[in-house]
């Protein structure tokens, strides 16, 4: 159980916060635990589960990558929570488990990813492990592959979603369902 | 601000007793907001200063230039140092 317990359904009585929690439950990330856990002060709650659900569902760049982008940042950190979930529109549209493995550790020599992919992927794997290397080198590399819009797109992503992950990894939570 | 060093720099060795620590001081919801804030900004710190950018402004409000920028507020953000020291 977490650390930090949510709120249930029936406290919650914003309409626009609960149809927010609506939007994550089908989306599958985050599943009901995190937005009823923030739901404790609901106007940032909303904000907040705005902006995670445009960044991971909308925008240019695939909903797929940015997906497997997510699961590599949750399991850098160990985080039990937000490794464990799954976005149900990626894996309806063909993801896997395989290739969110390869994402995840072999990805530079994988043939499930183009070079555009692996660029974003060694964007996610450096950025908090060795942000050193993400210099003005790797961005002109990175701009051979992705617009200025999109890059900042993947950026905003990846720091929204890496102190998520740290934050519930702190609260030792885990997904509501199996 | 103990938690907030911790989950920058060190988020495994975040435990009970950290968490006693945390809950003696701040409510639930204190907790939830303390969460919400770091989501919003611990990334970007990362993130912004990768892309090497600096204010726009000075300390005394003049409109300056990157270069000079960087020169008063340094290359490097304070919240990266303990990145830097690993």
């Amino acid at each position: 159980m977490s650390r930090l317990a949510p709120l249930e359904l029936d406290q919650i009585e914003d309409p626009e916060l609960r149809d927010l929690i609506t939007q994550c439950v089908e989306l599958g990330v985050p599943d009901e635990l995190f937005p009823r856990i923030i739901a404790r002060v609901p106007a940032q709650a909303k904000t907040l589960l705005g902006v995670m659900l445009e960044l991971h569902t909308k925008g240019t760049v695939d909903h797929q990558l940015k997906e497997i982008i997510r699961i590599q940042l949750a399991r850098f950190v160990d985080d039990p929570y937000f490794s464990a979930l799954r976005s149900k529109k990626a894996m309806d549209a063909g993801l896997t488990e395989e290739r969110i493995d390869a994402g995840c550790d072999d990805y530079e020599d994988s043939e499930l990813f183009t070079d555009a992919e692996r660029m974003a992927l060694r964007f996610s794997d450096q950025l908090f492990l060795d942000p050193d290397k993400v210099d003005k080198i790797f961005y002109d590399q990175m701009r051979e592959y992705y617009t200025d819009a999109q890059i900042m797109e993947i950026g905003t992503f990846l720091a929204i979603y890496h102190a998520a992950h740290l934050f519930m990894k702190t609260l030792n939570a885990r997904p509501l369902a199996a | 601000m103990r938690y907030v060093e911790i989950v920058s720099t060190d988020v495994d060795s975040f435990g009970d007793e950290e968490w006693d620590d945390l809950r003696a001081h701040l409510s639930e919801d204190e907790i939830a907001e303390l969460g919400m804030f770091l989501v919003g900004n611990l990334g970007f710190h990362t993130f912004f200063g990768s892309l090497k950018f600096f204010p726009m402004f000075s300390p005394d409000g003049r409109l300056v230039s990157q270069e000079e920028s960087a020169a008063i507020y340094g290359d490097r953000p304070e919240s990266l140092q303990g990145e830097a020291a690993e």
